[in-house]
């Protein structure tokens, strides 16, 4: 153990000794709270000497340089939370460098507790949506339910196969001045955090190893895998081999990242409302291979908005049909439909009688002092306490937020009754109890602030099971109020101390960001176009950005450009990107000041067709599909949108001194990205699609090149200026000076980017990779006679390609002054590479419209 | 007594519906006087997926789904069953509980019955108790009357100030808007009805049913027949749910026919759910046919 003088002592507020320790100086003694670190008499208390003492002894450099590790990792891991739907500015996950460290003799308590809390939970939610005795003898007042927006009597008699029904359940803990700890809320519709509190644990168990060896500290890991082991028998009346997929509400709901992560950790297929389907039943995943039976569904979409067809029918969410395939007990749903009732702040008033009635039992954890507005004499202490306490809406909204009365003025107070007068019913106060203190690090100043516990518990064979550890969150607001959703707090991670040294094996488990199943099998389809579309938009940007980088050195070489030259090459930047009309419609003051335009069509995000409008495309598709992507992809994703930033400031006052340089930074990431992919990626089906995706859009970008830069016949030296740069920007006009020396005839550079089976820019090289990727996509329609239809265009486009003959291609019809044969060749290619994307999409891709629900106009109105 | 219902649905799309999800309360519950003999459902296209069940409220409910594309959907429902008369003028007479003493029972709930009928005094989705809805009521229900005479009182209130006029009003005609236009049909009625009693404390619920069609030899063919019908009904203490027609102006006996009960209409819809695809016009006709049997 460490020395206990010295730096570990942390002053008192009042201490103006110059000798007190720089890293402890803002370390306050809390006045009317407990202190997690340190006893009264500021010494550290003995389970956190270690720690505390591994800190000091980094130093300050080596404390900001483990907080920058801590950051790193989470941002490498895509660790978000409340992603605006800007893919451009995630907002990383907050982690604080200093774990919260509970003792096990403190932990039994608050195990002992949970365990009981989620037993009474589960044995409320079972009355409630069945015989109501609660109800019926007044142990609750009956309105509190029936006025309750998050009773779903349409839940009712809904049972879960096995012991209980609710299957999972979070509580928030604080912990009081004297000590004790306390419940201030339940989760119990879509707990969420456990999947934060595994990444915390995998990150700080990285940035301080040893530290978290030595200090024995109880493993989590175990709790998902016996979580999915309790999922998984819950199905056995009808399957030993269940699917278990993720409910999730999308990839812009705030938690996605602890959704994909978990998802991903258990090996679970994370999908969307649109990607199930109710059909003879039951419920399905709509995947490439047809429809795959689904047997439990892990939900993060909130009761009401899971069936359209029975709930609420404007969700964009749900499953339509999803609550009567549960009630006819064909899936199982964690929780089960109408849990959030559950969460209601109400029930802690009524909760130790419910206790006693349910199971005789007193609550061994005591929820913090609650009182309902609804019940006359509470409405009076409320009115007249309602500086000291929390008040809170009965049913958690998104958009209905706590008042704290401590924040108010006289006004508000008043104004804050008032309301509450209106519907009693519908308000709840609490008791403000601002947490224990624990030290955070701030700008590597230790810190001290109000700390919350979430505590997990699942469902098990001889009742509940608790997570030995959880999701603590420290308050970083000025005014010291707990923040009780995950946004604008810190998280730290939550070490259980064990009495016994923990064996090794167990160890690695924590360790391991674990994929141990492969998730590939049997994708939802959404996935995959989402991949497909990546690859395009990826594919799309690159060759922009290569045209408009030859387009910028050309224009800026030392010999100056013939006005010709100049204006087919702004005239196929616009063509290129579809910016249209752009270049093809300008005037010759355009020609001369094309800058605005060309800045436009890098950096108008607006703009469809746009250098950055289709990075951003891809980005989204990423976003999609985040729980898809390897960690060394995140990594390169997150260097593309520094890069964009990059841009934008570089752009912001008019084109760049050397815009060519602008772009260099984009197309590598670019190219490691596709090379990432190459290297590192399964051959599954979702490579296989992505690959699709970039070998049709290259193919269809090669041609809309060829045929914008050659279709028109220019005099030399023009000509060979314009089939320079269409081989460089392909990156062929070294290979090209190679071969053919300095014949530089169009029906040369026709070969290489047309023919050439070696050059993987070639158009040819695109179409045979395709026809080898179709043949390995499922076929799942009815085989027919001969080739399908994409195969046949695949071959088709192949063909056309290797029989063309160049010279005919490369020949100028002298009435026009065109190379009509090349513009057909090319036009006819066009066509047949968007008809065969459509019919994969139409083949592979979901394409159902959402539900609409059964008109009721005119029911009954001729009575 | 004892009827026969037909109850015929048929939705008509623009375009072809591929798939369905719907819950049906088409089925008549058994009440304490009505017992239900045998009932048969036919569904076309035929669904691939059915099943009855009970809801929240007791009443029956049937659920299906359609997987095959379909421009038409019929629901044919035939029940049989036996009413057995009340004797109302007993219930008028005897029971002397008046509106001041459930007012004060309810809020001091002694029995289960009593807090359990308290689901039926708060809002629901599409009645909002208000002050103009209990100004409507209040005299009505002044604290010393017997609760059944008031409510008998309002019954014939609501049938001579209110015009029968299925023109004015939709399914989402606000209760508000019906009352101060003074007309609608039996929904409206039950609806507006139910806001005002629950405006004034007293417990209502609402009933979807049929009317007997062929009226007796020498009465009247009662309004709302050959049609589904709607009506409320409220919480007596000792007796129980107690209903009233205010279409009509009776105490519903062995002709009317329960469907279903619940806080309202949204309930009880007959037939709810989603349609993919297709759908764009739809266009909803019903038919019930009542028969008495011998």
């Amino acid at each position: 153990m460490q020395s206990q003088t010295g730096l570990l002592t942390a002053p008192t507020v009042d201490a103006s000794s110059t000798t007190k320790a720089p890293t402890f100086s803002s370390y306050g003694q809390p006045t009317n709270a407990y202190d997690e670190a340190f006893k009264e008499d500021r010494q550290p208390r003995p389970h956190w000497q270690d720690v505390l003492a591994s800190v000091e002894k980094l130093g300050p450099e080596g404390r900001i340089a483990s907080e920058r590790r801590v950051q790193r990792i989470l941002r490498e891991d895509g660790a978000t939370y409340n992603l605006s739907s800007d893919p451009l500015s995630p907002s990383v996950w907050e982690l604080d460098l200093i774990p919260n460290i509970i003792t096990s003799t403190d932990w039994s308590v608050i195990e002992t507790g949970l365990k009981q809390r989620s037993a009474l939970f589960d044995l409320i939610y079972k009355d409630l949506y069945g015989p109501q005795e609660l109800l019926k003898n007044g142990t609750i007042p009956a309105e509190i339910i029936f006025g309750h927006p998050d009773f779903l009597r349409q839940c009712h008699n809904l049972t879960t196969p096995g012991q209980h029904d609710l299957l999972m359940h979070a509580v928030d803990l604080v912990r009081d001045k004297n000590g004790l700890f306390q419940v201030i809320g339940d989760r119990t519709q879509v707990p969420n955090g456990a999947g934060y509190a595994l990444e915390n644990r995998a990150v700080i168990s990285r940035v301080f190893p040893i530290l978290f060896r030595n200090n024995q500290v109880q493993r989590i890991s175990s709790f998902f895998h016996a979580f999915k082991g309790m999922l998984s028998k819950l199905t056995s009346a009808w399957t030993d081999t269940p699917r278990i997929v993720v409910l999730t509400p999308g990839a812009y709901s705030s938690s996605y990242f602890e959704q994909a992560y978990q998802a991903n950790y258990m090996g679970f297929p994370l999908v969307q409302g649109s990607d199930l389907t109710v059909r003879n039943g039951a419920v399905w995943m709509k995947s490439l291979n047809g429809l795959a039976r689904v047997d439990v569904i892990l939900r993060r979409v909130e009761d009401a908005r899971c069936d359209q067809a029975e709930l609420r029918a404007d969700s964009m969410l749900g499953v339509p049909g999803l609550l009567e395939v549960a009630r006819a007990g064909n899936v199982v749903i964690a929780n089960p439909l109408g849990s959030g009732l559950l969460e209601s702040p109400v029930l802690l008033k009524y909760l130790p009688a419910i206790s006693q009635f349910l199971t005789g039992q007193q609550l061994a954890l005591p929820s913090v002092p609650t009182w309902w507005a609804g019940d006359p004499m509470d409405l009076e202490y409320i009115t007249n306490h309602i500086n000291q306490l929390i008040i809170k809406p009965i049913a958690r909204r998104a958009d209905k937020k706590s008042i704290y009365g401590h924040t108010l003025d006289e006004k508000q107070c008043q104004e804050t009754i008032e309301k509450i007068k209106k519907t009693p019913h519908l308000y709840v106060a609490q008791s403000y109890i601002p947490g224990a203190m624990s030290p955070i690090f701030d700008n590597g100043q230790l810190q001290a602030a109000p700390t919350m516990l979430r505590g997990f518990t699942m469902s098990d064979q001889d009742g509940y099971s608790v997570m030995p550890g959880g999701l603590s969150r420290v308050s970083q607001c000025d005014d010291d109020m707990i923040v009780s959703n995950l946004s604008k707090s810190k998280s730290k991670d939550t070490w259980v101390l064990s009495t016994q040294p923990l064996s090794n094996k167990v160890a690695s488990n924590d360790q391991a960001i674990l994929h141990d199943e492969a998730v590939q099998t049997n994708l939802p389809s959404r996935v995959v176009e989402n991949l497909f579309w990546m690859g395009r938009y990826a594919e799309r940007a690159e060759i922009s950005m290569r045209l408009l980088r030859t387009l910028f050195k050309q224009m800026n070489g030392i010999d100056p450009l013939p006005i010709e030259s100049r204006r087919l090459l702004l005239e196929m930047a616009s063509r290129q990107t579809g910016c249209l009309p752009g270049f093809t419609k300008a005037d010759d003051e355009m020609i001369t000041n094309p800058d605005k335009e060309l800045i436009s069509i890098i950096i108008d995000n607006k703009r469809p067709g746009s250098v950055k409008a289709n990075l951003h495309a891809m980005l989204n598709c990423g976003e999609q599909v985040k729980e898809m992507l390897s960690a060394d992809t995140r990594i390169i994703i997150n260097e593309l949108r520094d890069h964009i930033h990059e841009l934008d400031r570089a752009y912001t006052n008019g084109l760049p001194s050397a815009p060519e340089e602008s772009l260099d930074s984009l197309v590598t990431s670019l190219l490691a990205l596709s090379g990432l992919n190459h290297e590192s990626m399964l051959r599954g089906l979702d490579w296989t699609f992505q690959e699709i995706g970039r070998r049709t859009e290259r193919a269809i970008q090669t041609a809309t090149l060829l045929r914008a830069a050659l279709t028109k016949s220019l005099p030399e030296p023009e000509q060979q200026q314009i089939l320079e740069s269409v081989l460089l920007s392909v990156e062929a006009l070294i290979s090209f000076r190679r071969r053919y020396r300095n014949r530089s005839r169009v029906a040369y550079g026709l070969d290489l980017l047309m023919i050439d089976g070696t050059n993987p820019r070639s158009l040819i090289y695109q179409v045979d990779q395709l026809r080898k990727y179709i043949q390995e996509l499922p076929r799942n329609d009815v085989p027919a006679a001969g080739l399908s239809p994409e195969n046949r265009l695949v071959i088709k486009s192949l063909t056309d390609i290797q029989l063309a003959d160049l010279e005919v291609i490369a020949a100028v019809d002298r009435t026009t002054n065109t190379r009509t044969e090349l513009e057909s060749l090319m036009t006819q290619l066009l066509e047949q590479l968007e008809q065969f994307t459509v019919l994969i999409s139409d083949k592979y891709f979901d394409h159902t419209e959402g539900p609409q629900p059964l008109s009721m106009a005119n029911w009954e109105t001729s009575l | 007594m004892r009827y026969r219902v037909r109850h015929i649905t048929t939705y008509t799309y623009g375009a072809p519906v591929s798939l369905c999800y719907n819950m049906a309360h088409l089925l008549p519950r058994d009440t304490h006087n009505q017992r239900c003999l045998n009932q048969r459902v036919q569904i076309n296209p035929p669904p691939v997926y059915r099943n009855e069940g009970e809801d929240y409220f007791g009443n029956q409910t049937f659920y299906f789904s359609i997987q095959e594309a379909h421009k038409k959907l019929v629901i044919d429902v035939l029940s049989d069953f036996e009413i057995f008369p009340i004797d109302l003028t007993m219930w008028q007479q005897n029971n002397t509980t008046t509106c001041g003493q459930l007012r004060a029972n309810l809020k001091m709930p002694m029995t289960p019955q009593m807090r359990m009928a308290k689901e039926f005094l708060m809002d629901s989705s599409q009645i909002r108790r208000s002050e103009e809805l209990k100004a409507y009521a209040q005299s009505t229900f002044s604290d010393d009357k017997p609760l059944i005479k008031a409510a008998l009182e309002f019954t014939h209130k609501i049938f001579t100030e209110f015009k029968f006029d299925p023109s004015t009003t939709t399914v989402a005609t606000p209760l508000e808007q019906v009352l101060k236009q003074r007309s609608g049909v039996c929904q409206d009625f039950a609806h507006l009805a139910i806001g005002c009693l629950r405006s004034v404390g007293i417990p209502a619920r609402y009933i979807s049913g049929y009317l007997e069609t062929l009226p007796p030899p020498g009465q009247e063919k009662l309004v709302g027949a050959d049609a589904s019908h709607a009506w409320f009904s409220i919480f007596v203490p000792e007796l129980g749910w107690v209903e009233f027609d205010p279409t009509n102006d009776v105490m519903p006996n062995d002709q009317h026919i329960v469907t279903a009960w619940g806080r309202d209409y949204a309930d009880v819809t007959p037939l709810q759910g989603v349609i993919f695809e297709g759908g764009g016009s739809q266009q909803l006709a019903v038919s019930v046919d009542v028969k008495r049997l011998l």
